[in-house]
Order: C-alpha cells, then sequence, then structure tokens
C-alpha cells in the first residue's frame, strides 16, 4: 500500500496513536461510567456452594442489584476456607465474592420466610439457587411458580448434574463439591505424573483452584446474561441449567473428542502437553520459566538461544517433536534443563527477548519467536508493575473484614466496565434496606 | 402438580433444540482471531444464534488448524479446531491488500461486533483496529484478547495458555508441595475460560447497546480473567503467604480429597458444610470425631485437616466404589469417581442432557462434540455445523452479503485476495469429499 493510501484510511477511519494511547487510558477506570445492569434487580439464594455467589458477583460487578439470600444462622460458605483461615467468622473465598451485594436472612423453611422470597421475585429480573434440583419447587418457590408470577424472571440454577434427566434424580441426596465435580469432569484424569512415576503422584490430580466451580460460576453468568437479553426483547424469562460436574469438560471439549476420536482415554503424561513441544516449565538457576516454542522457527530460534544448535539436525527432536514418544520428550526436557539452570530466570528472558525483537525486525521472515516466562506466585503477580498500571488489584478496608485486596475490573469496557464499588458481607447487614424497598 | 423431572425433562427436551429461537439471530460477527483464546468468544455468539464470519489467511490459514493432539489428524481435520470453530463461516481474505480492506470495510457497515486476539496494537497496524473501524459503524462493539492487555508495559509481550497461566500465578498453585514439579490446569483452560469471560463481556456490551444504541471497546487480558478465578491474592494479603500447592486435598475442604478405593477407583470425597462432616462421620463409622472437630475453621487447620484425610483414606482403601457412592446417597455427602475422557463420552446422562452430542455433519459425517455449559430452556445454543476448509465460505460471504458477481470473485481469486487450501491436512477437505455438488462451497447467490 502507498503512502497515500495509508494516510487516507487513517484520515477517513482512524486516529493518530496518541489518540489511542489516551483512549486505553480513560478506560482503566472504571469510575463514573454508566453501569449495563442498573436496571435489573438479582436474587441470590445459593446455599454451600460458591459457584452461585461467584454467578451472582459477576451481575453485581455489571451494577445489578444483588440482593443475596441467607437462613438466619447463615451460608455454610461463609465458613468453606483454605486452613480455616477467616475474618470475624468469614472465610477468604465469600471475601473474594462478597462485591456490592447486599445481605439478608430469609427462612425459607418456613412459610413466611418464602412469602417475603415471592414479593421479592415478582420484583427481580433474575434468580440464582443451589438447592437440590425440585427442593425449591417443592417449597412453591421454584422456577415452576415463580414465573407464574414473574413470567420475564430468569431462573439459574446450578447443580452437580442438572434439573433434568435420571442421573440428577438418582442423585438428589449427593451434594455438590468443587473436588467432586473436577473428579467428574475430566480435570483431574488429566493431570498428574506419568504412568512409572509411582503412587501417589501418577494418581489424578487436583486442580489447586476451583476450576470447576469458577467454570460452573462464570458459564452460568454467561447463560443468564444471554437470558436476559432475551427476556428484554421478548418479555420471557427462562430457566438456566448448569451441571457441575459436566461444566469444565463442555468448556474445553478435548476429553469428549478425544474420547470420541482415539476411542481410549489420554494417559497422564505429566508436566508435559499433548500438541505442543517445548511447551512446559523448566528450572532456572533462581526458579522455574515457562518455554513455549510450538512452531518450528520458534523451536530453531529456542536452540540458538539456548546455545544448543548442536541439536538442530537431529531428527528425534526437530523432527519428530510430537510428544507421543514420551521417553524421547523426557530425553529432551533433559538437554533442555541442563541449559537452562546455568541462567537465572531474568536473563533467560532477556535471552530470549532480545532474540525476538532481533528476529522480528529483521527482513528474512520466520526467525522464529521463542518464548521464555518467569513463573509468577500470586504474591509476585501482585507486585507486577504492569497490573499496578492497570489496576487489575485493589486494597479494600472494612471495618469486620479488615484489610485486603483483590483482583478487580477483570474486563476493561470503554462505556460500561465493570467495577467494585464495595466489599461487605455481615449477616443480615441490609435486611431493613431490602425490606423496606422491596417489601412495604 | 406434575412430577418436577418430568416437568424438566419436557422443559429443556434436547431433541427439540433446533425448533427454538435464537437469542442473536441477525447479528453478525467479524472474528479476526486465530487458535483457541479469541475463536472461543466468537464462537459463544454463534452458538446462540450470530453470524459469524472467520477471517484467515489464504494458503496459511489459522494456525489451529494444525493443532493436534499426538499429531494426529481426524479426516485431514483437527478435532480440537472443531471444537473451538463450530458453526462459522469460513472466508480466506488477503487483509494486507487494499482490496481486502475494502470488503473488509463494507461488511463492517452491516456487523455488530468485532474480536480480534493478535499481539497488542497489530489490527490498528492492519487498519482493522477499533480507531479505524469504530468510526465507520459507531454502534459497533469490538473486543480486543490479548494475554497482557492493550495498555500497560507488558503489552507487547506474546502470550499462550501457559504464559497467561504463569503470568496470573495459577501454574504455582497444583502439584505435591514436597516435589519440584508443578502442573499446568489441563486442556488449554487458561484459552477457554478467557474466551468465554470474553462472551460474556460482549453479550453485557450488546444489552448495553440495546438500551442506548452506543457500541463501546473491549480490551480483555487473558492473565486478568485467570486473576478471577483466584481467592489466593486475598489469600495471601490477609495471611501473609501464598497458599502454594496442596496436594490432592481441598484446603477449604475436611476432610476433602481424592482416594483410591479397594477396587482400584479414584474417588473424589469432601465435606463442604458441618452437615456433612457428620454425614462422612457416620458413614466411616467415627461418631467420635464430630464432637471433636465441630468447628468448621478448626477441622480446616492444617494438622486436623491432615488427621480427618488419613481417617478417610483407610476408610475409603477398605470399601469398593459401588458401596461408597451408596454410602454417600444414604448419608448426604459430596462425591465424585474420577471419570477418564473415555468415560464421560459414553457417560449416558451426558448424552440425555444434551452436554455430549453425537453430531452428524454434512462433510465429515459423525462426531462426538460437548454441548454448552449452560442449558438454556427456551433459547438453547446450539451447533449447526463443524469447521470447514479454508476459504469455504468465499462465495457465500462474497455474494450473499455483498453482492458481488461470479465475474469479480474470479477477478479478486486471480488477484489473490482471496484464496483457498493447499495440499495440507487441517486446512483442505477430507479427501473423500466431493465438492463439486456442494451448494454452500459453489453458492449460486
Amino acid at each position: 500500500m502507498s503512502k497515500s493510501e495509508k494516510e487516507q484510511i487513517l484520515v477517513r477511519y482512524g486516529g493518530s496513536r496518541k489518540e489511542r494511547e489516551e483512549f486505553l487510558r480513560a478506560m482503566i477506570n472504571p469510575e463514573g461510567k454508566p453501569e449495563v445492569l442498573s436496571d435489573v434487580t438479582v436474587l441470590d439464594v445459593s446455599y454451600a456452594n460458591l459457584s452461585g455467589d461467584i454467578c451472582s458477583s459477576i451481575f453485581a460487578e455489571f451494577g445489578a442489584e444483588v440482593i443475596k439470600i441467607e437462613p438466619p444462622e447463615g451460608d455454610p460458605s461463609r465458613k468453606i476456607t483454605p486452613f480455616g483461615v477467616n475474618r470475624n467468622g468469614v472465610g477468604v473465598p465469600f471475601i473474594m465474592e462478597a462485591r456490592n451485594k447486599r445481605y439478608i436472612t430469609l427462612d425459607l423453611k418456613n412459610e413466611e420466610g418464602r412469602k417475603d422470597l415471592k414479593s421479592l421475585a415478582a420484583k427481580a429480573q433474575i434468580v440464582i439457587e443451589t438447592y437440590a434440583p425440585g427442593a425449591m419447587d417443592s417449597w412453591g418457590i421454584g422456577y415452576r411458580q415463580l414465573t407464574e408470577i414473574n413470567p420475564g424472571l430468569v431462573y439459574i440454577a446450578i447443580s452437580p448434574y442438572g434439573q433434568y434427566g435420571e442421573k440428577a434424580k438418582e442423585f438428589l441426596s449427593v451434594p455438590d463439591s468443587d473436588i467432586a465435580a473436577q473428579a467428574l469432569s475430566g480435570v483431574c484424569a488429566n493431570i498428574g505424573d506419568m504412568p512409572g512415576s509411582g503412587e501417589p503422584y501418577n494418581w489424578p490430580l487436583r486442580a489447586g483452584v476451583w476450576l470447576s466451580w469458577y467454570i460452573s460460576g462464570i458459564e452460568a453468568a454467561l447463560g443468564g446474561a444471554v437470558a436476559r437479553y432475551y427476556s428484554q426483547a421478548t418479555g420471557e424469562g427462562q430457566m438456566v441449567d448448569v451441571a457441575t460436574a459436566d461444566s469444565y469438560a463442555s468448556l474445553v471439549g478435548y476429553p469428549v473428542t478425544i474420547g470420541f476420536t482415539w476411542n481410549k482415554a489420554r494417559p497422564r503424561i505429566g508436566i508435559h502437553d499433548f500438541a505442543i513441544y517445548p511447551y512446559g516449565f523448566w528450572k532456572s538457576k533462581d526458579g522455574i520459566v515457562a518455554i513455549a516454542a510450538g512452531r518450528d522457527h520458534d523451536f530453531r530460534a529456542l536452540l540458538k538461544v539456548l546455545k544448543l544448535w548442536k541439536y538442530e539436525d537431529d531428527y528425534r527432536f526437530t523432527f519428530d517433536r510430537i510428544p507421543d514418544i514420551l521417553d524421547q520428550v523426557e530425553q529432551f526436557y533433559k538437554i533442555i534443563e541442563d541449559q537452562t539452570v546455568k541462567y537465572t530466570s531474568d536473563e533467560l528472558v532477556k535471552m530470549a527477548l532480545e532474540y525476538s525483537i532481533k528476529s522480528a525486525r529483521s527482513k528474512w521472515r520466520g526467525g522464529g519467536v521463542p518464548i521464555i516466562m518467569k513463573v509468577q506466585k500470586p504474591s509476585t503477580t501482585m507486585q507486577n508493575p504492569h497490573w499496578a498500571k492497570r489496576q487489575s488489584f485493589q486494597e479494600f478496608d472494612d471495618e469486620t473484614l479488615g484489610k485486603f485486596k483483590m483482583p478487580v475490573n477483570f474486563i476493561k469496557m470503554s462505556e460500561s466496565p465493570p467495577r467494585i464499588k464495595w466489599v461487605k458481607c455481615k449477616l443480615g447487614q441490609d435486611n431493613d434496606y431490602v425490606r423496606g424497598k422491596y417489601l412495604k | 402438580m406434575e412430577d418436577y423431572f418430568d416437568y424438566t425433562k419436557k422443559l429443556f427436551d434436547p431433541s427439540k433444540t433446533r425448533e427454538k429461537p435464537e437469542v442473536f439471530k441477525g447479528l453478525r460477527v467479524l472474528d479476526f482471531t486465530h487458535v483457541i483464546y479469541g475463536p472461543t468468544a466468537a464462537k459463544i455468539l454463534g452458538q446462540y444464534g450470530a453470524e459469524v464470519i472467520k477471517f484467515e489467511l489464504p494458503w496459511v490459514g489459522d494456525l489451529w488448524r494444525f493443532g493436534v493432539y499426538w499429531g494426529s489428524f481426524w479426516r485431514h481435520s483437527s478435532v480440537c479446531f472443531h471444537f473451538v470453530q463450530y458453526g462459522k463461516y469460513f472466508f480466506a481474505l488477503n487483509l494486507k491488500l487494499p482490496k481486502a480492506k475494502e470488503i473488509i470495510y463494507k461488511l463492517v457497515e452491516q456487523s455488530d461486533v468485532v474480536v480480534e486476539n493478535f499481539a497488542a496494537g497489530t489490527a490498528e497496524t492492519w487498519g482493522v483496529g477499533y480507531s479505524q473501524l469504530g468510526k465507520i459503524n459507531p454502534g459497533l462493539i469490538y473486543l480486543s484478547c490479548a494475554t497482557y492487555g492493550q495498555y500497560g508495559p507488558m503489552r507487547f509481550f506474546p502470550g499462550w495458555d501457559l504464559l497467561a497461566q504463569a503470568a496470573s500465578g495459577v501454574i504455582s498453585l497444583t502439584g505435591y508441595p514436597d516435589t519440584d514439579k508443578y502442573y499446568k490446569l489441563p486442556d488449554y483452560v487458561g484459552d477457554f475460560l478467557p474466551g468465554n469471560v470474553g462472551a460474556l463481556a460482549v453479550i453485557m456490551a450488546l444489552n448495553y447497546r440495546k438500551k442506548t444504541g452506543k457500541g463501546q471497546y473491549i480490551d480483555l487480558a487473558q492473565a486478568e480473567a485467570l486473576m478471577r478465578i483466584m481467592p489466593n491474592f486475598t489469600y495471601e494479603s490477609i495471611t501473609g503467604e501464598d497458599l502454594g500447592r496442596v496436594g490432592n486435598t481441598d484446603p477449604a475442604m475436611a476432610p476433602s480429597g481424592i482416594f483410591k478405593s479397594s477396587d482400584g477407583k479414584f474417588v473424589a470425597i469432601a465435606a463442604v458444610t458441618d452437615e456433612q462432616y457428620k454425614a462422612i462421620c457416620q458413614a466411616m463409622g467415627r461418631p467420635e470425631l464430630i464432637t471433636k472437630y465441630a468447628n468448621a475453621f478448626d477441622r480446616l487447620k492444617a494438622e486436623n485437616a491432615r488427621e480427618l484425610h488419613d481417617a478417610t483414606e483407610a476408610w475409603v482403601k477398605s470399601s469398593n466404589a459401588e458401596n461408597l457412592v451408596a454410602s454417600a446417597k444414604k448419608y448426604g455427602f459430596s462425591i465424585g469417581l474420577v471419570e477418564d475422557d473415555y468415560e464421560i463420552t459414553y457417560d449416558q446422562w451426558r448424552q440425555d442432557r444434551g452436554s455430549v452430542i453425537v453430531f452428524q455433519d454434512d462433510m465429515y459425517g459423525k462426531l462426538m462434540i460437548p454441548g454448552p455449559s449452560a442449558m438454556l430452556s427456551k433459547t438453547p445454543g446450539r451447533i449447526k455445523w463443524l469447521a470447514r476448509p479454508l476459504g469455504y465460505h468465499n462465495r457465500y460471504v462474497l455474494k450473499q452479503l455483498l453482492g458481488y458477481s461470479e465475474e469479480e470473485i474470479k477477478q479478486l481469486e486471480k488477484e489473490r485476495v482471496v484464496g483457498y487450501w493447499d495440499d495440507r491436512p487441517g486446512i483442505k477437505p477430507p479427501v473423500y469429499y466431493d465438492l463439486s455438488h456442494d451448494d454452500v462451497f459453489n453458492f449460486k447467490g
């Protein structure tokens, strides 16, 4: 394209680089901008299942008025926390998901409480619940009954096996947990060391985060947002059903498509990857680095960076880097490791970057971009100036919860970004506010 | 009143999915993405009815067309590519050329959403950034997906699922604390999950546009999306130390873990509440533990949790999986057997639910593929077709949406503005497939 053509496009449609920078900088801070769901009220009756709280948190971050309804003794979720760490009886995950919410108590075991819930649901747009399938229905406050008083209602239910089908019926008395959901949905079967590594290291392994609960919560919010869009357009509500024992498998697609095309399960292959090599972690002099150099030219570049060029014509590694011959994979892992331990993480990152910059500038394209990055821990991630610049973390100070930090503004939007306005979760703290506003 | 499960069965009946309405019907998405992270966001919108046009470079194609496990293609295609790209229109356009840009700008006028996941600023350089396209169509919603986001000192750093996992710190959480091994989250979930968050952001923006008529720009950082699933930062700021790796237990529930039963099955068991804790103690015949650790915070302390873990381990070892499940049903605690790929694929309940679909495709034949994670009773997500070879929908897009004639298209092909595949698997159609009778590929208009 000639220079004048380029200018024409810029003048006709675009702006300058500086303008873009300013625009992006202005996006980082959500304060003072409108909220998408400012006209939405959400009732969160989730019980002993944080995936419900995660779902309602997302609506709250986008501006919905979320009313978390707990039994008078409190939701047991308050006590689900790593090693029992808590602030005034509230556990860490519950604090993390106490974003912009109203907390009230209602006793759904008695008629009075159910009546109040019905009156609230008449004025709400979204309901979230995690009881056993049919429990709310048997109390007269399920989707069937609430949709009669409020046809536009979006009703989100999260349970181990979903709201319909024989399996759900058979397992009614079995409650949900993240670890069981991980096991059932194919997370655990695909983490763990190689068969020969000895017990228990070759067992299926739990992912060290609440992968199933978080995926279920986010998918419930996604489905709920789609349903809300439809209800806004047509006035028709509907039921959104998430099965935690399935949500991971359906999100990533691998377990089913591999199970069908291979007609068998994958083995556990430790720290290696099925499709790309090298793609994993190596020790450095002072820590651990992640290395990704999947494409051929990236791989060759990596050999140069790590001074391993003598292996360039070794067919075992260059021709055949499909990681299916595990002995070979292990062997090459060791060869790379022998080099990486000679350098500190920072040195390795710098070596790879310098090479990449040079090859990107070269007129001979295809020089390869080997990627080496330092592996972070949550504590070091929080210190990264990049995230400070993006305001990814925020410190809060509450009279009962004390001081703590959490990740915020996980989506940056120019017009209607999500945000956290407050983090407070005292049991029944908003009883008066909610009764005054909705139950008069 | 009708039985609840009879009622819900009718409400969600997967065989009726195709008859139900689509939420985003009439919306058009331009998809300038590759590999998994960006394409997933666009796919979700397509799943609910949007028309997604996927742009690829002719004779090159999406890198992930060749992303296969252990080097095996399925019918000259990648199954993972099918999963991340189903239901899209495949348009191979060389967007470096001015003529291609004209085509894109015309499409933007009649589109609602643009998704891209190149390195920060690349789309801008190519003339398809928000600062350009947003001016053509002010109602446009533009989602940029990058590992570190569009703004900040590290914005130009390249990223993959692995590097987003490394940057967010989620990588340091899985494994045994007494070893030097860290395991990444499997199956590129570090791409899939942020991709879904991207779709969520677009849906929120669509909602906002419905009310105000305004489009907007979305800057989604893959690593930030992963941070959203980690209470570990809050944990660190409260205790002053990282939670780290915890092996095969959930430190937030005691007892909890993955145990091996007497018949060699792996069983996940957890006590989420006080009630479930009592249930487990009774089931394993250790009622004295109920009063010993009546307080949840107390039993979660590392040494107490260890004692409960060991007691549970011994109990599970002495019983078979069937009895354990029966006991969980009777007493009421959380249980799940570890299922592998094969078991998940052929689990009947997943097929009954529509979570596993036996899909019959016009080009590729039968493939079992997962349905959506969330089931919607009135407007369910659906799969219409699998991925297609490179440039398969060129004629459809040019004729149907832009009114090009056959001669004009021939000219574009001659100038290599649009193009197709070469002989590599991944981008070409399966060998047995006869394209000459394909009405979509040879779209007449």
